[in-house]
């Protein structure tokens, strides 16, 4: 079988690639090829883009977005060679079917055409003069000023990830070093191939590397550069990137999140349930739960049309028919373990003599578990998803305290006119989004990030008060 | 079938563990053994036969030990799968969980401890005393006593009942080693020429490494030796077996031969060990199961069974588990070669399971509030 090779970084184009490299398989026919990165040249590159940083600053922001947005729509345009690259790598280099590959990279780099970056700009800072200059703002003049050296370092989860955290960071001007996940590595690689065509002097700015995780030298040594650093990852991981960034710097942190969905009674109507089970189903198969918007579990409300039992059912077939236009990808061998031991515990439970049940795709991972006490707790690998019953708005907050900390979205169905209110409760309890399913996988780019915001967490603004003469 | 039939295969069985390690049982031996408990079990654990009938799978339709239903570690999170009357239950085992707060702990409840002993013991004189009537035990795994729902320190003091000479405890139920304690018996031994068995986890072997700082202790006696188990993936600093080996044999100057792994979990009653010590002329990797274990790496698509050189899930007939469930498919994968496993999940990089993530959360926790 011949090995395809993909060498998994970009650099400034002063910077000397350094001759060692090591290969590693993430696929049988793809390797990842990454440079061994030597500490000195470590520091010689992150000094280079810090001392960059001072040219990155004169260029206007509306520029930056225009240049970035030229780049990024490449992606959606059927026929150039960057799409067709970039969708012959994403199945092999992240897991993912053929099928998503190509709906995952169209949800994505939606994002990352120009009028939604300005529109990304405008919304976050009203005006991206902010960023170039001082502007008057609440009755004194004040500017957003973006980092000497932002480091960025994503997990792999979810390939798109990297690119977007590295078109954030450009538009407030920061130059910029991403270490993207294993399952991440094509896209800002190819992003920033692409990149060097149209504007090498921009590209120069950027450093793409990747590393295999927990080589704390290395990373103390690029964060201790940073004067901006965000870590996209499991709670471990993003607390020992937290560990070794000196206080001084500051800190964006995406830790583990996982959505969820709750199901209101006008959604269970016989004329609607088959349609609210589709959008369900999509929603769950788009990254193969992988995502941070990902619902796990899904809250019926019980006293509808249709029980929550039966909308368990109703959502396995549709998980079942969307197999065939978005088949689920590739599981490692120990999600595959991982998947045979939640099927396996839930029909034991189904047997014996709890309410449950559960439905499953055989070889496909698609699996409903419908756990109406909550009972079985599990890890989640591949399309599998949780469906239990709840009896009313407070049920479900009770339900949904215990992993407060890591719900991002609420997909919602059905839930009638007191949204304002379900929200605000949702929202008190930590939430940051609720959407409807099936805008579920792809939020829009001016989304508040797990609440925050997603370029002015990465700035600093400078007040100039009136001083007189 | 009436339940003296459960209590005479389990006695059965018990004669059987204690008295025959060295010849590998034939298979037909073990199929037949290993489809009466099957039988067994159907009749007598109502869960596990609903199970099996919503497979299709009863006594009279599954013709081999391969063909009887399976079921995941994880069950016992949920489920406690006795096979006959829970009043006979004697003993209660738990795991550990994981550091997942939405994981619930499992456990393993045991009717018969006599058949759990004599499983335990023949294996473990088998693996870790071939040449020694008795050793002194020095034990980095807490008491019983100190934690009596653990299944790994249940092992080591009924093993110590019978096969140590003396044996002494170095960290107690709140995770905390006695490392001054420690040192001085290891070199009071070596002084006195005396041969040891050293125990425990890999997380308490290399939490007392990194209080020794490279110091070396005095050399044990050549025919001393070290039970090790547990994964690599220490919460501390990650290490890998090679070097955890290579440090410990340089501290306490054994070969680094001398040191075997033990490969178990709270849903298995049975272990697996490294048999350097059974079989020092010859090189064999990988975990040797007892005669009444069979293990198969199996497809994670199909979970049929993959050739002798290709990884799988792993999956378990245990007779000694007759008083639950004797299939078990674990989260395990690895490599079965001529009947050994290879393991590859719980090495570099793989989390610490079952007991001996018990004691590395013990010592982790005990670690904190020390400081």
């Amino acid at each position: 079988m011949t090995q395809d090779i993909f060498e998994a970084w970009a650099i400034p184009s002063s910077v000397v690639v350094p001759g060692a490299t090591s290969d590693s398989a993430v696929a049988p026919e793809l390797s990842i090829r990454s440079l061994s990165i030597e500490s000195r040249w470590l520091n010689e590159l992150t000094d280079i883009l810090v001392e960059g940083s001072g040219r990155l600053k004169n260029r206007k922001a509306r520029e930056l977005a225009r240049i970035l947005g030229t780049v990024g729509s490449r992606f959606l345009k059927e026929g150039d060679p960057l799409r067709t690259k970039a969708l012959e790598l994403l199945p092999q280099a992240s897991g993912l079917s053929v099928q998503m590959a190509r709906v995952v990279l169209d949800g994505m780099a939606a994002d990352w055409a120009e009028d939604r970056l300005l529109g990304l700009l405008e919304n976050e800072f009203g005006t991206s003069e902010g960023l170039d200059g001082f502007v008057k703002q609440n009755g004194c003049r004040t500017m957003a000023i973006g980092a000497d050296l932002c480091v960025q370092i994503v997990s792999g989860s979810v390939p798109g990830v990297g690119v977007t955290a590295l078109i954030r960071s450009l538009l407030t001007k920061a130059p910029t070093l991403l270490k993207p996940g294993r399952g991440d590595v094509v896209l800002p690689v190819l992003f920033m191939q692409a990149l060097a065509v149209v504007d090498q002097d921009l590209a120069d700015h950027v450093a793409v590397l990747y590393w295999s995780g927990g080589s704390s030298d290395l990373e103390r040594r690029v964060l201790d550069r940073a004067s901006v650093v965000t870590t996209y990852g499991g709670d471990e991981s993003v607390e020992s990137i937290r560990a070794l960034t000196p206080v001084t710097k500051r800190f964006v942190a995406y830790h583990h999140r996982i959505s969820v969905g709750v199901i209101g009674s006008q959604a269970l109507t016989s004329g609607l349930v088959e349609q609210t089970a589709r959008d369900v189903a999509y929603a769950t198969a788009v990254f193969d739960q992988r995502g941070c918007v990902s619902p796990r579990s899904i809250y019926v409300e019980s006293g509808g049309d249709t029980t929550p039992q039966a909308f368990a059912e109703y959502l396995a077939s549709a998980l079942e028919s969307i197999e065939n236009d978005l088949p689920g990808g590739h599981l490692e061998l120990e999600e595959a373990a991982a998947l045979h031991q939640v099927r396996g515990a839930a029909e034991l439970l189904a047997v014996s003599g709890s309410p449950g049940g559960i439905y499953h795709g055989e070889k496909a991972s698609w699996t409903v578990i419908f756990d109406p006490d909550s009972e079985l707790r599990s890890d989640h690998v591949g399309r599998v998803v949780r469906v239990e019953s709840i009896e009313n708005l407070s049920d479900l907050i009770k339900r949904l305290r215990p992993e407060k900390e890591h719900i991002q979205s609420v997909g919602v169905a059905g839930m009638g006119t007191d949204l304002d209110e379900f929200a605000e409760e949702l929202g008190r309890i930590g939430v940051s989004r609720i959407a409807k399913f099936s805008g579920l996988p792809f939020p829009p780019p001016r989304w508040h990030h797990d609440g925050g915001s997603p370029l002015r967490d990465l700035v600093h603004w400078v007040d100039l008060e009136e001083v007189g003469g | 079938m009436a339940p003296e039939e459960l209590d005479g295969l389990a006695s059965k069985l018990e004669v059987r563990f204690s008295a025959d390690f060295t010849s590998r049982w034939s298979d037909l031996e073990f199929e037949e053994l290993a489809l009466h408990a099957f039988n067994v079990q159907f009749q007598h654990n109502p869960v596990y036969r609903r199970f099996c009938e919503g497979r299709n799978a009863v006594p009279t339709s599954v013709t081999s030990w391969q063909q009887v239903p399976m079921v995941p570690t994880t069950a016992f999170r949920y489920l406690d799968l006795v096979t006959g009357d829970h009043s006979s239950v004697r003993m209660v085992f738990r795991t550990s969980g994981t550091t997942s707060t939405t994981l619930s702990p499992g456990r393993h409840l045991v009717s018969r401890p006599s058949l759990y002993h004599a499983s335990l013991l023949s294996n473990f004189r088998e693996h870790l005393l071939p040449d020694a009537e008795k050793i002194k035990f020095i034990s980095l795994i807490p008491s019983p006593a100190e934690m009596p729902h653990s299944s790994l320190s249940y092992m080591v003091g009924v093993a110590a009942d019978t096969m140590s000479s003396e044996v002494q405890w170095f960290v107690d139920g709140e995770g905390v080693l006695n490392s001054a304690g420690l040192i001085n018996t290891l070199n009071d031994a070596a002084l006195a020429g005396e041969e040891v068995l050293l125990l425990g986890t890999a997380f308490a072997f290399v939490h007392w490494l990194d209080e020794l700082a490279g110091r070396e202790l005095r050399r044990l006696p050549p025919g001393s030796r070290i039970m090790e188990t547990g994964g690599f993936k220490a919460r501390a600093r990650d290490i890998t077996k090679e070097q955890l080996y290579k440090s410990l044999s340089m501290t306490v100057g054994l070969e680094t031969n001398r040191i075997v792994n033990e490969y178990g979990m709270t849903e298995l009653l049975s272990q697996l060990y490294e048999s350097h010590l059974t079989q020092p002329n010859e090189l064999q990797e990988g975990h040797a199961p007892p005669p009444w274990l069979r293990v198969r790496a199996l497809n994670p698509t199909t979970l049929e069974p993959v050739a002798e050189n290709e990884t799988g899930i792993l999956a378990f007939f245990d007779l000694a588990n007759l008083g639950s469930v004797c299939h078990v498919l674990t989260e395990d994968i690895g490599q079965v070669i001529d009947g050994r496993i290879h393991l590859e999940g719980r090495f570099p990089g793989a989390e610490p399971r079952g007991c001996s993530r018990a004691m590395d959360e013990l010592m982790t926790s005990s670690q904190v509030t020390r400081r």
